[in-house]
């Protein structure tokens, strides 16, 4: 639907005054008082009191932060799904700069992946400095690696590997689609997306119940027999685990942006938060792409 | 369809439509994934040198994530200096490298 544009510029081919061509914001903005909301807070508050339960040791004080946070959470969703969300029109507008400007929003945004990008290498770099000094000769918790496919499903996970890069293009392809302002194909691949997330999760679950029940692959120990170090589940584990953890989160985060596709809509000029949760949905996908590398395939 | 249409501006009678290669990116992905299940399957890896092998699986994943952060977190397409943040992480990485590179292993 290409609408709204039309309609503008219909509007201003036949009654442009200067104001109008002066204010071109969807009028959305003007009946908006404010972009403050107090939940932000909240949700920070409650992950202060969690992680303070987490380094106290105290489960109490978890379950309060936890308590917290889930309130918090659900008032931003309760608030923010039923109302188109509230970008900053004006403030992105293109200055010729070396520095223009981008929304605040997907700075915090690509500032969030930096930190993403130092959490996994510490994840994956651990895990490969005890690789390297435990297959060894003469290394405590000695034992070899195994070797690509020995333990492992690679087919199985190979075909994980698609699912996700395919939800990768359906994700980019639902940006772009409301970037032309096209409400049905939106919906659409928002949801392909969601339902290639949430598949590569039940696939993950599958591999890591047969993996630890079936064959053996536990945290502490390998598969009897296998001769394989007792390390290398705990490496496995920590690794996939965190990254399926991710993708948790972004299944959660598009479950999101799909209701509020279908309830009320994002439109041509408005659409911000699909951008942003597709950031970060690539950015997971990038990740997977070096662990399946790393976990699988070396 | 190999190219997406992301915007149409409209400008004045002229329209002109944004034309982005998210399919064709999505092929090279695809066809790079494939090579490396390929040359890892047994029967086929043992004609590579592990070393090699190890070698040119780096370099293929490091090329399609490049595709990625260029083309679907679409970085080509922004200003240019939002790139200094990612890097900023990976510079980090290298000095989590280096320190675990060069530090000695406990036998």
């Amino acid at each position: 639907m290409a609408g709204t544009e039309d309609v503008k510029a219909a509007g201003l081919i036949h009654c442009a005054g200067p104001r109008q061509m002066a204010h071109p914001e969807p009028a959305a903005l003007e009946e908006e008082e404010h972009h403050g909301s107090p939940w932000p807070f909240i949700i920070a508050i409650g992950m202060g009191v969690g992680y303070f339960g987490i380094v106290s040791a105290s489960v109490p004080w978890l379950l309060v932060g936890l308590a917290i946070f889930a309130g918090g959470a659900g008032g931003w969703i309760h608030h923010d799904i039923r109302r188109p969300s509230s970008a900053f029109y004006g403030a992105v507008a293109a200055i010729d700069s070396k520095f223009p400007r981008v929304s605040a929003r997907k700075l915090g945004m690509w500032l969030f992946l930096a930190t993403e990008i130092m959490f996994f290498s510490a994840i994956i770099g651990a895990s490969w400095t005890l690789r390297l000094r435990t297959t060894v000769p003469g290394a405590a918790f000695g034992g070899p690696w195994a070797e690509p496919g020995h333990i492992l499903n690679v087919p199985l996970t190979g075909l994980n590997t698609f699912i996700l890069i395919i939800s990768s293009l359906t994700m980019v392809e639902a940006l772009a689609a409301i970037e032309r302002g096209d409400q049905r194909k939106v919906r659409i691949f928002l949801l392909a997306t969601l339902l290639l997330g949430i598949t590569f999760l039940s696939i993950q679950a599958f591999e890591y119940q047969k993996l630890y029940f079936a064959d053996g692959l536990t945290f502490k120990s390998a598969p009897p027999g296998s001769g394989v170090n007792p390390l290398y589940g705990a490496t496995f584990y920590a690794q996939t685990g965190v990254h399926g953890s991710h993708v948790t989160a972004g299944v959660l985060a598009m479950a999101y942006v799909t209701r509020k596709a279908f309830k009320v809509g994002f439109t041509k000029e408005n659409h911000e938060a699909v951008e942003l949760v597709g950031l970060y949905w690539h950015f997971v996908d990038v990740v997977w792409i070096f662990l399946f590398t790393i976990v699988y395939l070396i | 369809m190999a190219e997406t249409a992301v915007a149409t501006h409209v400008s004045g009678t002229e329209e002109h439509v944004r034309k982005r290669p998210y399919v064709i990116v999505f092929v090279i992905l695809a066809a790079v994934t494939a090579i490396e299940l390929a040359i890892t399957t047994p029967g086929y890896f043992l004609v590579l040198e592990h070393a090699f092998r190890v070698g040119l699986l780096i370099v293929l994943s490091t090329m399609k994530a490049s595709l990625v952060v260029a083309y679907y977190m679409h970085l080509r397409y922004e200003p240019r200096w939002i790139a200094l943040i990612p890097l900023g992480g990976l510079a980090l990485v290298a000095v989590l490298v280096a320190a675990l590179l060069s530090t000695t292993a406990h036998a």
